[in-house]
């Protein structure tokens, strides 16, 4: 709970309809699309314009409460989580695109307009927005822009980050800055680039303007089923390095294909099959032909035992669907799910895969697999039932051992969902002292006093200042840290 | 502050075969009086004498081959030691199927080609100048030219860094994989940042598979007939890979226009894209090139600015093209210059030089346009341009604010590295 005084206020800032204290309808804020990690905050406040977004964020500061921006929570990192009764500023209020610049193929929008919404809405135009995370349905831009999120079709498009070109943010001490706008070329510091993927910890983007791309005149879809998911991996290596530029290629392992097929959302995969491959091709019509083509034939010569091709828009749409809905689908095996989300080096592919499915043979666990592989972006999901706390045991042991394997390989230990909570205490894996001490200060760059999203992102432990941090670089850059840092140990293992 | 023998403790760091002094190191940074030039070999000595620097406090100006270092504008007042990193120019990794390089920021450009072309690949950075320069040069600049249109600007392709910063830190941030959101964003910070708060050492970026067939069509015709076609290029929903309208003569007889448009795709779709591009416009080009002709005419354009002693660039979104090239072709009458304005990128630059009794004019003119340009939401920078010239009309619209400056205390709280930015 929060004082009163501080309801009041927020109430005054953003109409008695925009703040939430009563227990029940908070329980709706206590987790992200991560539902391992689950606390309720102290209270949510929903403002609808930049300036009561500035209201609320002094009057919670002021408070000496953290704060917690939020989308629509289906993060996969635990990112919107509220800790330490932080107060959750919501965007679901802000969802007005504010203008479609059809001449010079951009839009501008409030952060809570849904991903899916804004590309139905340029459609007339002629445009769409690239970035097409799977949860597009549901997830806002906003949370776009915090998590730098992916999708299928960043494999030619790329990530949310090439598509923001300007951003109205309100920093935690309540001021609004201005960072690029109006087109690509903006002279001095990429801060646009740097905000975006900052996950909530520098400030809350209340106007972001984004770039728009002409709708491709036609689409091929190809389903190619294999017995081995290593020679699916090798098919996509093959298609890259042959010079062909799909819009998206995409694995779903045999697990995943059971589980998909046997749900509501059965696309028609053989359920007999260790992996399909999902390869898309969009442009121009001329061409479109020959390229899906040629990728076939990479796929029958890395031993696809069938490919198919979408004869028309329905079969298309259920091939996606199988793909899209994929996590959904593996609800219905197991009560938990571990996610994860490394991007390893394509070529590096076929080793990954085998290695991961000998680590889940080892631990006697069920991985499912259902990734982007044009980027080489993995979701190796353990399926799991935390009651079982051996099994709890297992899964935690199995899950380092597979990020550490693709951190070897050359990889990353996330691709689209980011660090949050989830994978801070990861972050030391594949970053040094020096690093974490360069991400701790471009972060009080923002954030002086340490309020913003805290307890996301950076390892406590790595705060320069945080006894026991060996590299500390004198007393005044510590001040201050830790403050608001919550007790991870306390956090409920996924 | 610095004294006489600080350049000197710094130069000393380095055998002498690797440094130049006097008139050689100015010859080499293109007529600026710099107190000398320093050619590290790898990260630690990069390190050392960044260290250094800030013991003596001794001003840096991190450079490649120094392709801009005459172009003006640097902050500081004295003449400070260059730190070139053209000699670190190691290729560490390159997988061609994974389509990503890790190179020493010193790689040259042609050095480049000659690794990527027998492979069927390409790093399509069309920046300004980055054809004669360094890989870590052209992150450093962090420009864009036409063809970002396509596949996005140079920070869009930098997947990491290794830098060391103005306090002599060692940081190597991003990584080589294409898909990447751990922690924070150092590398677009750090791209675009102009050596203001590091020496980047070492560069991983994304490449492209070559496509097909490169063609390129030209339109000939007056100034309003050129603002038709690109303004026809501009609405197209055709994939046009780049666009470009040149001005020559200040734009005032007639066939003094051409609009340029690159096409890039599979031979059969480029082949459809420029007929039906053609028969949007209304018009057969004035020719088309192909192939070898297609990409020899563009890596000739990437260093157009060469050599200019003034060039402008005016940007602002598409379809405000009045107004910049309003005041590009005011530029270009007072410095017999020629313009190249990127038609789907809304960048419009002017290359030139004034008379010798022109320069105030010249001024005057340039404040007129960054007014203008500025009331449309557009930003006017030089990007090179004599002092007097600077000291009136500005390099930058804008001055970064508080953010700007507590991320250059961050990395380089002596100040010790010289830049134009922020």
């Amino acid at each position: 709970m929060i004082p009163d005084t501080l309801t009041r206020s927020l109430a005054e800032i953003c109409g008695p309809g925009g703040v939430i204290v009563d227990e029940d309808r908070l329980l709706v804020y206590e987790s992200d699309a991560l539902t391992a990690y689950r606390h309720r905050p102290g209270a949510v406040v929903l403002p609808r314009t930049t300036a009561e977004v500035q209201g609320a964020v002094t009057a919670i500061a002021r408070h000496g409460l953290p704060i917690v921006p939020r989308g629509a929570g289906t993060g996969l990192s635990g990112g919107a989580v509220a800790l330490d009764g932080a107060v959750v500023v919501g965007t679901a209020r802000m969802n007005r695109i504010l203008e479609i610049d059809a001449a010079n193929r951009r839009a501008v929008l409030q952060p809570g307009v849904i991903n899916a919404e804004l590309s139905a809405a340029a459609r007339p135009h002629g445009l769409y927005y690239a970035p097409d995370p799977s949860s597009q349905t549901a997830c806002t831009i906003g949370g776009n822009v915090a998590e730098n999120s992916g999708g299928p079709h960043c494999l030619k498009y790329g990530v949310t980050s090439r598509y923001v070109t300007g951003l109205t943010v309100v920093l935690p001490d309540g001021s609004v800055a201005k960072l690029g706008g109006r087109g690509r070329e903006a002279p001095g510091y990429d801060l646009v680039g740097l905000f975006v993927g900052s996950e909530g910890c520098f400030g809350i983007a209340t106007e972001i303007e984004v770039g728009l791309l002409p709708l491709p005149e036609g689409v091929r879809t190809l389903l190619g089923i294999f017995d081995r998911i290593e020679d699916a991996g090798r098919a996509v290596s093959d298609i890259v390095s042959a010079g062909l530029l799909p819009a998206a290629m995409e694995i779903i392992d045999g697990p995943t294909i059971r589980a998909v097929e046997d749900s509501v959302f059965a696309a028609g995969y053989p359920t007999d099959a260790e992996a399909a491959l999902v390869i898309e091709f969009d442009g121009l019509e001329a061409g479109l032909d020959g390229e899906t083509a040629r990728a076939a034939e990479f796929c029958r010569r890395a031993g696809a035992r069938e490919v198919r091709r979408a004869r028309d828009e329905a079969e298309r749409m259920a091939l996606w669907k199988g793909r899209k809905k994929a996590f959904g689908a593996m609800g219905r095996i197991a009560p938990d799910l571990l996610v994860q989300d490394a991007t390893v080096p394509r070529t590096t592919l076929p080793a990954i895969l085998k290695g991961i499915s000998e680590i889940g043979k080892r631990y006697d666990l069920v991985v499912a697999n259902v990734f982007h592989a044009g980027d080489g972006n993995l979701h190796p999901n353990i399926l799991f039932d935390r009651r079982d706390e051996d099994e709890l045991e297992r899964v935690e042991r199995a899950s380092k051992e597979i990020m550490q394997l693709c951190v070897d390989s050359g990889g990353t230990i996330t691709g689209e969902h980011g660090v949050g909570l989830d994978k801070k205490h990861h972050m030391p894996l594949i970053y040094g002292a020096a690093e974490l001490d360069a991400m701790w200060g471009v972060r009080r760059v923002f954030d002086p006093s340490g309020v913003m999203n805290p307890g996301k992102v950076l390892p406590e432990e790595t705060a320069p200042g945080w006894p026991g941090h060996g590299e500390g670089r004198g007393a005044a850059e510590g001040e201050g840290a830790g403050v608001a840092e919550p007790a991870v140990a306390a956090m409920a293992p996924p | 502050m610095s004294t006489a023998t600080a350049p000197a403790a710094v130069a000393q760091l380095l055998p002498g075969n690797r440094v130049l002094t006097g008139a050689a190191a100015s010859e080499w940074s293109g007529g600026r009086a710099v107190e000398a030039v320093l050619f590290p070999t790898d990260t630690d000595e990069v390190r050392a004498l960044v260290r250094e620097a800030n013991e003596t406090g001794t001003d840096l100006l991190p450079a490649g081959n120094g392709s801009w270092l005459d172009a003006g504008g640097w902050t500081g007042v004295r003449g400070g030691v260059v730190v070139s990193t053209a000699r670190l120019d190691t290729l560490f990794h390159y997988e061609p199927a994974d389509l990503t390089l890790t190179a020493g920021a010193g790689l040259g450009w042609r050095k480049l080609a000659a690794v990527l072309e027998p492979n069927g690949q390409w790093l399509p950075w069309d920046a300004p100048g980055a054809a004669a320069g360094t890989l870590g040069g052209a992150v450093a600049c962090g420009g864009s030219g036409p063809l970002s249109a396509r596949y996005g600007a140079i920070r869009d392709n930098v997947l990491g860094l290794e830098v060391v910063t103005g306090d002599g830190r060692l940081l190597r941030i991003g990584g080589r994989v294409v898909k990447n959101v751990a922690g924070y964003d150092l590398v677009r910070l750090f791209t675009g940042s102009r050596g203001s708060l590091g020496v980047i050492t070492r560069v991983s970026v994304r490449l492209f598979p070559r496509p097909e067939a490169d063609m390129t069509m030209v339109f000939e015709g007056g100034v309003e007939r050129g603002l038709e076609v690109a303004r026809a290029v501009r609405t197209t929903s055709l994939p046009v890979a780049a666009a470009e309208m040149d001005i020559r003569g200040g734009g005032a007889s007639g066939r003094e226009t051409r609009v340029v448009v690159r096409v890039l795709g599979s031979r059969e779709e480029a082949e459809e894209v420029c007929s039906r591009l053609a028969a949007e416009i209304g018009a057969a080009p004035a020719g088309t090139m192909r192939g070898g002709e297609s990409d020899v005419f563009h890596r000739r354009r990437s260093v157009w600015e060469e050599r200019s002693p003034v060039v402008v660039r005016l940007a602002a979104l598409p379809d405000q093209v009045a107004v910049t090239m309003r005041w590009a072709r005011e530029v270009a009458r007072r410095t017999r210059g020629e313009i190249a304005a990127d038609v789907l990128g809304g960048v419009v630059r002017v290359k030139g030089s004034p008379a010798d009794d022109g320069t105030a004019e010249l001024a005057a003119v340039l404040m007129r346009a960054r007014r203008d340009v500025e009331a449309v939401g557009g930003t006017m920078t030089l990007s090179r341009a004599p002092q007097a010239v600077a000291a009136t009309a500005g390099w930058a619209g804008g001055g970064g604010g508080a953010l700007v400056q507590r991320i250059k205390s961050l990395f380089d709280p002596g100040s010790v590295l010289l830049s134009r930015c922020p």
